[in-house]
């Protein structure tokens, strides 16, 4: 009975590791949302530390956060559009983005943005690598605003 | 039932569920089934299944086009290096094609290049002329399924 109690104290302690490693987890609050960074450059404790700021502050965005968004994506960039549309730039001339469209610029230099269709949150990677309070405080507004569109695309898609 | 017999439907049931897993995208209602190639880099193929689910969900005319025109996904970086896709004009033109589609650019980057690939299968398949600008109306379809489902502010 106690080497059983043992085997049940190692899996629920691995398994318990196993879903916190790659993601945030609050079992409290049903609440598993995974993080993908990027192995070398990435930092998932950054990612947590604006989802507790989401939890702290606004229970009701946190709780839209948990049920409409199952990913977080740490990327270079969002983009809203490939430049290479424009025949001027796969010729190889360097052209402004914003006289290609200002709206690719716009989402290069956002936090984050939300892919419709899908439950996922791409986050931009800071630039120079850097952190602190100001990059938690960003893409926790960040997160909150998407995680606002990703419940409104699907409550709108479930019509 | 012996113990062998129930071992190799053990064996057989794991199989069907990794090959389901990883390996095939199935989509009853649609009627839709892509194979999906074993990745050999690293990320595995649930990149490419998030990129048609995203499809599905956010641009169904889009995910109607690749489920008529693609059969198989590859997404190694077989051709266009690590960032891009591609579509061997040289395949037979009445089959669905295979394509090669990058993952290594994250969600939107796949489902666009998916888009872009898929947009040179149709022109295969609509046997386009010799000299017809091939790629200016992929681009500006990957560029168009960027647009509609990237949301940022």
């Amino acid at each position: 009975m106690k080497r059983w109690g043992l085997i049940a104290v190692v899996v629920l302690l691995v398994a318990w590791g196993w879903l916190r490693a790659f993601a945030w987890f609050d079992p409290l609050s049903a609440c598993r949302i995974h993080i993908d960074v990027e192995l070398l450059e990435g930092d998932r404790g950054a990612i947590r530390s604006a989802i507790d700021v989401v939890r702290r502050e606004d229970p009701l965005v946190y709780r839209a956060l948990c049920r409409w968004v199952d990913r977080i994506q740490e990327e270079r960039q969002c983009d809203a559009g490939d430049p290479q549309a424009d025949r001027r730039v796969r010729g190889g001339a360097g052209i402004p983005l914003d006289v290609l469209d200002p709206a690719i610029r716009r989402a290069r230099e956002a936090p984050g943005c939300y892919v419709r269709g899908s439950r996922v949150i791409v986050l931009r990677r800071p630039p120079d690598g850097g952190g602190g309070p100001a990059l938690v405080r960003e893409r926790a507004e960040a997160l909150k605003r998407l995680a606002g569109y990703s419940q409104a695309f699907w409550i709108d898609h479930g019509r | 039932m012996t113990r062998r017999r129930a071992v190799a439907l053990g064996i057989l049931a794991i199989l069907v569920v990794l090959v389901a897993r990883y390996f095939v995208w199935v989509d009853v209602g649609a009627r839709c089934v892509i194979g999906i190639r074993p990745s050999l880099v690293g990320y595995d193929n649930s990149t490419v299944k998030r990129a048609l689910e995203t499809l599905r969900n956010g641009s169904p005319e889009d995910y109607r086009k690749v489920c008529v025109h693609v059969g198989s996904i590859n997404p190694n970086p077989s051709c266009g290096g690590f960032g891009g896709g591609c579509f061997w004009h040289g395949q037979n033109a009445r089959g669905r094609a295979s394509i090669d589609v990058s993952t290594e650019h994250g969600l939107i980057w796949t489902v666009a290049i998916v888009v872009h690939e898929t947009c040179h299968a149709i022109q295969s398949h609509e046997g386009r002329p010799p000299g017809f600008d091939y790629e200016d109306e992929c681009y500006n379809e990957d560029h168009r399924i960027m647009r509609a489902l990237v949301q940022f502010e």
